[in-house]
């Protein structure tokens, strides 16, 4: 299904050094906009450096982007958001003492009168980013920081999915949880997909990733080691390209 | 935490998931959390107010019990006279600490700006009310100060306004030659800074105001949001695109502006300008907000809480006075409560913390 039409993001040659350290050596990324991507990799391979420039965190220092075909820099979180991507930090980036309502609308509350914030519409709208999520938040005026580690990643999520943006970045969105919330949050993740919504996922559990992803990337010290089809594809030779085994299948 | 054994029956699934039959880590379900928590809590702060209330009440009734003069309107009036600056600072000091940041440089700078007053007014002769004007707008100057070393060299709040605590006060002492300054309090300034209306003096009236204004700009306005988003998790606030070093730099700004406010209140209301005004006061306004329930961890306090925390300082200041002891005894009585509530909110949030 993705592959008939042009991606909606592409990425070629990004490159990031931090110091002596390189991050990134070229890698290249198409995200389609209606599949589950997965990005896996070993630890230091640039998963995090990779999502960091694609939410405007982290400016490449070489490579371009383009979205919908244009050359875009992405310059900061405001500006990804502005132009469809949304991050779900592994954090979450909530305010644990503020309610539900506060932390989907943070940085972007409504108001009336320019100043005055309009707690209906708030409310109203916080209800329906949670419903059309098929969430159930039993109240939206408690505060997010006595809710469940699962409750908390659904309001992250939908703080994303509420900006209406084309692809949600998340970044280990179940590693925090318990078995039965981290499957509440792939069922969730997957009808974000059937909504239209492209979702690029950081995953170390390889089982999640063969579950939902439609492509899995994998990175290695820092390049671009492999993107495979996940019905393509082996839990076995993904390992095998994470820790960088020949699999004769080629690069 | 123990009603959390309730979440173990079994409750309808969060989503209309299609698995639900994955055994759970831990038989906690999340959405029983849910719904009993927030209410439990919302249930504790709103009784953190109603405890503390209770306590100024507990105060209140005793001063009236065991001295002839408290409960006296005369008495009760004098009271809350004697802290209505401290409330009218109290509002910037509330919006610091829920930002997460702190002005200990207030009482210096309510010194100096009465030193500014009195220059201007006495010394060069300029209306009262330009006068408070200027002097209002110097206090906004001293905040932006505060505000731009904080947020343009991130040095700790509690180091530069330390620092500006003894620079103020130098400067006021320096100005001034260590001498006060008496106005001409003729004209209607005087009247609506240190005069009454029916009784009730005026003080109080602008202590009430701005701490209405306070309490609607923090809890109705997007400016007040960000406030909290800003102290309760800066980096997720500033990933949210709200502009931290700007909400900073504001709510020093207003917190200069009232300590430029109170100044010109407290020269309207004595007719003198003394370059040792205002000494400790960092202290009795830091309390009020203490007590009222905000915390220098930020992210959490409110308007109503700090009026409480004034009030509750106002009851104990005048009971020790009016019991004869002195006002140094009194602040001892108040660093006591301060420390008690302080005691409490910690285990209180221990008891509460999740798992």
């Amino acid at each position: 299904m993705s592959s008939s039409h042009e991606p909606f993001l592409v990425a070629r040659g990004l490159s990031k050094n931090f110091a002596n350290v390189s991050a990134l050596q070229g890698v290249d990324l198409d995200i389609f906009d209606d599949e589950i991507l997965a990005v896996v990799g070993d630890n230091g391979a640039g998963k995090s450096t990779l999502i960091k420039i694609l939410s405007g965190a982290h400016q490449p220092d070489h490579g371009e982007i383009r979205i919908d075909g244009k050359i875009t820099r992405i310059t900061d979180p405001l500006r990804a958001r502005a132009l469809g991507i949304s991050t779900v930090y592994q954090n979450l980036a909530l305010v644990d003492l503020r309610d539900v309502a506060a932390n989907l609308y943070l940085g972007c509350e409504p108001v009336r009168w320019g100043w005055f914030i309009d707690r209906q519409a708030m409310l109203d709208g916080a209800r329906k980013v949670l419903a059309d999520l098929k969430v159930h938040i039993p109240s939206l005026t408690a505060e997010v920081g006595q809710l469940s580690g699962g409750q908390r990643q659904s309001i992250a999520i939908g703080r994303a999915t509420s900006h209406r943006g084309r692809v949600i970045i998340m970044d280990e969105p179940t590693a925090a949880l318990g078995v039965k919330e981290s499957q509440k949050v792939l069922d969730l993740i997957i009808r974000l997909k059937e909504a239209g919504t492209a979702v690029l996922i950081i995953s170390h559990n390889m089982r999640q990733v063969f579950t939902i992803a439609d492509r899995i990337v994998v990175l290695r010290h820092g390049r671009n080691v492999g993107t495979r089809w996940r019905s393509e594809t082996t839990p076995d030779e993904i390992v095998k390209l994470i820790v960088g085994i020949e699999t004769g299948q080629g690069v | 935490m123990t009603d959390l054994a309730k979440g173990a029956e079994p409750a309808k699934d969060f989503t209309d998931g299609v698995i639900s039959t994955a055994l759970a880590r831990d038989e906690i379900d999340p959405d029983e959390i849910g719904r009993q928590k927030p209410q439990k809590i919302g249930r504790w702060l709103r009784s953190r107010n109603m405890t503390v209330g209770i306590a100024g009440v507990f105060l209140f009734v005793l001063f009236s019990l065991i001295t002839n003069t408290f409960l006296t309107m005369f008495n009760l009036v004098n009271m809350v006279r004697n802290v209505s600056l401290i409330g009218t600072v109290a509002v910037g000091m509330t919006l610091l600490f829920i930002a997460g940041e702190v002005d200990l440089s207030v009482g210096s700078v309510l010194g100096f700006l009465t030193i500014v007053f009195g220059g201007l007014t006495v010394g060069i002769g300029i209306d009262p009310w330009l006068t408070a004007l200027l002097v209002i707008l110097c206090g906004i100057g001293t905040g932006l100060l505060n505000g731009l070393i904080r947020t343009k060299l991130n040095i700790p709040s509690f180091i530069v306004t330390l620092a500006m605590l003894t620079a103020y006060r130098s400067l006021a002492l320096i100005v001034s030659g260590d001498r006060p300054v008496s106005v001409d309090p003729t004209g209607t300034f005087y009247v609506v800074t240190g005069g009454t209306i029916f009784h009730i003096p005026f003080l109080i009236l602008w202590m009430l105001a701005v701490t209405f204004v306070g309490g609607l700009v923090l809890s109705r306005t997007r400016f007040g949001y960000h406030v909290y988003a800003t102290g309760g998790n800066l980096e997720a606030s500033r990933d949210a695109g709200i502009n931290t070093d700007q909400i900073k730099l504001a709510i020093f700004a207003i917190t200069g502006g009232l300590c430029g406010l109170a100044a010109a209140l407290l020269v309207g209301y004595l007719h003198v300008a003394e370059p040792t005004t205002g000494t400790g006061l960092e202290f009795l306004v830091i309390g009020a907000v203490v007590v009222g329930g905000a915390e220098l961890t930020g992210g959490r306090g409110t308007m109503v809480g700090t009026l409480i925390g004034t009030l509750i300082i106002a009851i104990i200041t005048g009971g020790m006075v009016l019991l004869g002891y002195s006002q140094g005894v009194a602040d001892i009585a108040t660093g006591i409560l301060i420390i008690v509530v302080g005691t409490i909110d910690l285990l209180l949030r221990h008891a509460g913390a999740r798992r």
